[in-house]
């Protein structure tokens, strides 16, 4: 048995310790809300926080995490950054098939929690790893602006 | 005389001082312990535990159970298969600078592997590098490490490959260039270079170091990839493990250089790095030492792998002056700051392709063993390491975390930035590859 502080809840499953968090999040504690895309850390869409800081849970291994504090789609908007950047995308209208887009979110929310007013190179080193099959680059370019607009208001 | 003659007897004379001085430089290469001094006595003679064989668990086991071990602890599988092909049955290609050798089949085959080896046959493969046909074998096959093992020893390896289903196979023909296909000429070669003869304990260090010391030059053979080889391609342990570059991959500076060497490294890094190829803030094996310790070093026995740490401790320091003295710290949280910010295409690829895993700083959200902070190989402005593992990526340890390879994503050019910006970024002195550089290694790699 191993326990995860996952959104805010202490969360208990079974699974071996070389187990993605990917695999935990989705097949044993039913939080679909974050994606499987590549599987090899290349596509960004798989993305969660890990204290605060954007990971790619389909290489990380459970055993690894301890008592860090994960937060995935489902928790963010509870956070003041991931709230901004999801108003954002809803006033924006970024998403087009969705697949991408909590793995966008979540690294948006990251990058406004660590660094409040981005300029577009800040967006390009945080963003440059989710990729979006859609090509909603530029509406989550304005998005990320917006959100940081909005909070700083 | 005339001036005619004058000058040719000069030049002649000249020439004479020249081979000569070539060959005393040779025949007194030091051997691969001359370094520690000390009584050398016979196994017999040597007091305190046997610095040979297999550990004390398996003191009391069958021929081929101790041969099974001491065929891990000299790596035999590594370089007799071929990737992807049958274990033990050769075709492994080594690309030299004259053409490319193939690792032959050591399968109990009686045709095309060496089923028909007496044990005679065997030893003098293993010692004198002499196959059973008469023909000479090239130092890919390292028998001038392994002329140290006791008979006892190689004739436990050989009962255990003859323990092994046969496999018939037939490596492809070696493609080397005059006068290298020579075979003949290795008879020379080893005249100079192969001692030819058993391990002898130095009798005032200890068991442990002289165990160390038997693991590391007859079985291990460390020196093959760690130390320098002279004009003549033999080891030159003048330079004692103080690092090569091969086939495409630097085998770093092991002595006790503080510096560029491990001389910094507590015991139990040494160990840790040996025995899992993974040492906290020291960076991850890959490549052929990833292999020596997958195949090789991670089977050993707990107490053999500290002896070899011991006995690594005693090896003279030597610098290599083509590494910083020293590693980088983490690298700054923000891109902004930091190494490597004029080189944007390298920038951009390290953002896309490897940041999500290995961070800005350097430092991995995800495993240690993806750390780049602390590792030797983006502190080498060589950046050979680093061009490799980029373009195969990494598949061990196996079972855990791996890094996929980049090899067909981006182009020579592009590999080439990437690995002057990680260095720059994560090192203390950035690389300067150019395309060419990359599209060497990438031919030199390639089986």
């Amino acid at each position: 048995m191993a326990t995860l502080k996952i959104n805010g809840e202490s969360k208990v499953f079974e699974a071996t310790e070389d187990t993605p968090l990917l695999w935990v999040l989705r097949d044993v504690l039913g939080l679909t809300g974050t994606k499987f895309g590549c599987g090899i850390a290349q596509c960004g869409a798989c993305t969660v926080h890990v204290d605060g800081k954007p990971v790619r849970s389909c290489l990380l291994p459970v055993g690894g995490i301890g008592d860090r504090a994960i937060t995935t789609i489902e928790g963010i908007g509870a956070t003041p950054a991931g709230a901004s950047v999801q108003k954002a995308w809803l006033d924006l209208e970024v998403i087009q098939c969705g697949y991408c887009q909590s793995g966008q979110i979540m690294a948006a929310a990251a990058l406004l929690a660590a660094t409040p007013h981005p300029d577009d190179a800040d967006i390009d080193a945080a963003m440059a790893g989710n990729i979006c099959r859609c090509g909603t680059y530029v509406r989550i370019r304005d998005a990320i602006k917006r959100a940081a607009a909005a909070r700083a208001a | 005389m005339s001036p005619l003659r004058r000058f040719v007897l000069v030049a002649v004379a000249i020439l004479v001082v020249l081979v000569s001085a070539v060959a005393i430089w040779f025949a007194t290469t030091p051997g691969p312990l001359a370094f520690a001094g000390g009584k050398k006595v016979a196994l017999d003679a040597f007091t305190g535990a046997e610095p040979t064989g297999v550990p004390n668990d398996l003191l009391q086991a069958s021929v081929e159970k101790r041969g099974e071990y001491l065929t891990r602890a000299a790596d035999c599988l590594v370089c007799h298969t071929a990737p992807g092909g049958k274990q033990y049955a050769g075709g492994f290609a080594f690309k030299l600078p004259f053409g490319t050798l193939y690792s032959t089949n050591i399968t109990p085959d009686k045709e095309t592997g060496i089923g028909a080896y007496s044990d005679a046959d065997f030893l003098n493969a293993m010692h004198r590098g002499v196959r059973r046909d008469g023909a000479l074998l090239y130092p890919a096959m390292p028998f001038t490490s392994y002329t140290y093992v006791t008979d006892e020893d190689a004739l436990a390896i050989k009962a255990y490959l003859f323990s092994l289903p046969p496999v018939k196979a037939t490596p492809p023909a070696n493609t080397l260039v005059f006068p290298f296909n020579q075979r003949w000429a290795m008879g020379v070669w080893s005249s100079f270079f192969n001692e030819g003869t058993r391990f002898e304990p130095v009798a005032d260090k200890s068991p442990e170091w002289n165990r160390g010391a038997y693991l590391a030059e007859a079985l291990a053979h460390c020196g093959e990839c760690h130390t320098p080889r002279n004009l003549a391609f033999a080891l030159d342990n003048r330079k004692k493990f103080a690092g090569a570059l091969s086939a495409g991959w630097y085998a770093y500076n092991i002595t006790s250089d503080k510096g560029t060497g491990v001389g910094d490294w507590r015991d139990d890094e040494l160990f840790a790095y040996l025995a899992t190829g993974h040492a906290a803030g020291r960076g991850t094996a890959s490549g052929p030492m990833g292999e020596a310790v997958d195949h090789s070093l991670s089977k050993l026995a707990e107490s053999d792998v500290r002896a070899m740490v011991t006995y690594l401790r005693s090896v003279p320091a030597e610098s290599s002056r083509d590494l910083p003295p020293r590693v980088a710290v983490a690298a700054p949280a923000s891109h902004k700051e930091g190494g490597g910010s004029g080189n944007l295409r390298g920038k951009r690829i390290f953002a896309g392709a490897c940041a999500s895993c290995h961070d800005w700083s350097g430092v991995s959200p995800i495993t240690e063993l993806a750390t780049l902070t602390g590792a030797r190989a983006v502190n080498d402005p060589g950046a050979s390491n680093v061009v490799q593992v980029v373009l195969t990526g990494m598949q061990r340890p196996p079972g855990l975390v791996s890094m996929p390879s980049f090899g067909s994503i981006y182009s020579d050019a592009e590999i080439a930035d990437l690995a002057n910006y990680v260095t720059s970024r994560f090192g203390s002195k950035g690389s300067t590859l150019s395309e060419k550089d990359v599209a060497k290694l990438r031919k030199e790699t390639a089986q």
